[in-house]
């Protein structure tokens, strides 16, 4: 009998029982997709960010379909910690209970926002089984950069949020300057690593002359930006020591796959949810077919295994 | 109690696909499990198979279904690259479709006379409601607009359904009365009185809808449609503005709303 690989893996300090996640905003709660598909499967769900105080976002439209993904400007709309809580805090530690670990995205303009929000969730929400810092929404920004813009700028927030959990921190990254930034997040004690947030890019309806979103640009997401995602996780792999969580147009076991071989510790399915609700479980039974097709006995062993 | 969600896949195929109109189509899907459970105003959101490139779902309201056949009717008009790959579904052809999505006309809240108010591919769902009304013996008129007779659907099943009368518009004339159909209602508004006006179409067409209606003391529902991407609020992507501030998911809370609750 052929034994099954071990599939676990640890993400600074979060324990999957296999390393495939959700991307933040592709998942809504979690709680959507029971409909769909035994949730708990999973290694772990990151949910919509949230914010100390409840967000709108921004105008309609904030999709737009282009060439093998979406482009969205959403920006963060949320029913801020208290009320999400509220709403599904016992399913999500049901959702724990269960097997699946729950990282919760914070969400924030400003280090102070992403203090308070970090200390809400400490006091409000014990299901959580790490934080992931958003530091790089394309859509919120409100004339400046994203937070977590340059290598100074992610450094603060990291630092300023640092002593205020003992939870793991994961920080999603934009994808940009990664080699810089990874090591700045390291250095002020981030616990992993999550790339590629989705990539500024600008739509425009050649008849009306408009951009086909309510901003001038948005975040693309989808197929398009896989390569791109593998390239840059792959950069920040060789540069840090900290686990990283690879996200960005995982439709398929091989894409997830290509991640790990890149450098990834665990792959988040993200825009794929939201084109086949049931993307996530196929892509992680595809994943053990390979890594039992690697002949390995554990998926770790797999991790930066791209020989270049 | 837990959160939940009633949205499920199911597997569809193709019982017929054909043209019915100036760039309009009809499909009856084939989708065992679905058909049953679906409600007036609800939609379903089709994963339409032939080009990866493209990988967005496409929302559609239906018509009606036929809960024996396990059929779902659905009329669309071919406005970009994916209802053009739908148009080109053949009988047989198999995909996968989620359901039932969002919520639909409140049937129960209408007291009637009804007038039930259509605007282009509008008409589907504003039909699927008539038939809602039909089986609760509600009286109701309908006005179908189009921008031109060619694109017009829906005049003999709105007639076969039992409307009062039956009002159409174009544009340019070319059939019923020429204009918009906000000049339908407000002649039909000073010849009955309407408890209740149930509207689909373009959004300017729903506001002028809904001012004529709120302004003769109606009630007034209005589908709203958005740039939608999951339809069962996992990436609150159609978000529609609320006259209260802020927004409600159209794949959830809607897509009919209260005509009040919509900042116009």
């Amino acid at each position: 009998m052929v034994s099954e690989p071990s599939m676990a893996v640890d993400l600074g300090g979060i324990k999957m029982r296999n390393p495939i996640n959700t991307a933040s905003g592709t998942f809504g709660y979690g709680w959507q997709f029971e409909g769909f598909f035994d949730v708990s499967c999973l290694g772990a769900i990151t949910t919509k960010g949230c914010s100390a105080e409840p967000w709108d976002g921004n105008p309609a439209p904030r999709m737009a379909e282009v060439t093998s993904g979406i482009m969205n400007s959403v920006g963060l709309q949320n029913p801020g910690i208290r009320a999400f809580v509220e709403q599904d805090g016992e399913y999500l530690s049901g959702l724990r209970e269960r097997g699946c670990q729950v990282i919760c995205q914070v969400a924030g303009h400003s280090i102070d926002e992403y203090v308070r929000a970090v200390e809400l969730y400490g006091e409000l929400a014990p299901f959580a089984s790490g934080l992931e810092l958003n530091i790089s929404c394309p859509n919120v920004s409100q004339g400046g950069a994203a937070m977590g813009a340059t290598p100074k700028a992610a450094a603060e927030v990291m630092r300023a949020v640092r002593g205020r959990t003992n939870l793991p921190v994961v920080v999603k990254m934009a994808p940009h300057d990664v080699p810089e930034i990874a090591r700045a997040l390291e250095a002020e004690g981030a616990d992993a690593l999550s790339l590629i947030n989705t990539i500024p890019a600008m739509a425009i309806n050649v008849h009306t002359r408009r951009s086909r979103l309510s901003r001038p640009t948005a975040g693309l997401s989808g197929p398009a930006v896989h390569p791109i995602a593998v390239r840059m996780v792959w950069e920040a792999h060789r540069v840090v020591s900290i686990p990283i969580c690879g996200i960005g147009g995982v439709t398929s076991g091989e894409d997830a796959a290509e991640l790990i071989l890149a450098g990834a510790t665990s792959v988040s399915v993200g825009t794929a949810n939201l084109v086949d609700p049931t993307s996530a479980p196929r892509i992680l039974g595809e994943l053990e077919d390979w890594v039992r097709e690697q002949g390995a006995t554990d998926v770790n062993e797999l991790i930066g295994a791209v020989e270049c | 109690m837990l959160p939940s969600s009633d949205v499920r896949q199911f597997a569809f195929d193709v019982a017929s696909n054909e043209r019915v109109g100036d760039g309009i189509f009809r499909m009856v899907m084939h989708a065992p499990g679905l058909a049953p459970i679906l409600s007036p105003g609800q939609f379903v959101n089709v994963a339409v198979p032939g080009d990866p490139s493209h990988i967005t779902r496409i929302p559609l309201s239906f018509a009606g279904t036929d809960p024996k056949a396990q059929t779902i009717e659905i009329v669309y008009a071919v406005v970009g690259e994916g209802t053009a790959r739908l148009s080109r579904m053949g009988e047989g052809d198999a995909s996968t479709v989620l359901g039932p999505c969002g919520k639909g006309w409140r049937l129960d809240d209408v007291s009637g006379p009804a007038l039930l108010v259509a605007g282009g591919v509008g008409a589907p769902p504003v039909l699927a409601a008539a038939r809602g009304l039909l089986a609760r013996g509600i009286p109701f008129d309908v006005v179908l607009g189009a921008q031109t007779a060619g694109k017009l659907w829906g005049v003999g099943l709105a007639k076969s359904l039992g409307a009062g009368r039956v009002v159409v518009t174009t544009d340019d004339g070319t059939a019923g009365i020429k204009g918009f159909t906000t000049v339908a209602v407000e002649q039909m508004q000073g010849e009955r009185d309407y408890a209740d006006v149930l509207t689909c179409g373009p959004q300017p067409m729903m506001a002028g809808v809904a001012r004529l209606a709120l302004a003769d003391g109606s009630s007034c529902q209005v589908s709203m449609e958005r740039m939608m991407t999951c339809g069962f609020g996992a990436c609150n992507t159609c978000n529609v503005a609320m006259a209260a501030g802020g927004y409600k998911a159209c794949c959830t809370d809607g897509p009919v709303f209260d005509a009040r609750e919509v900042a116009w």
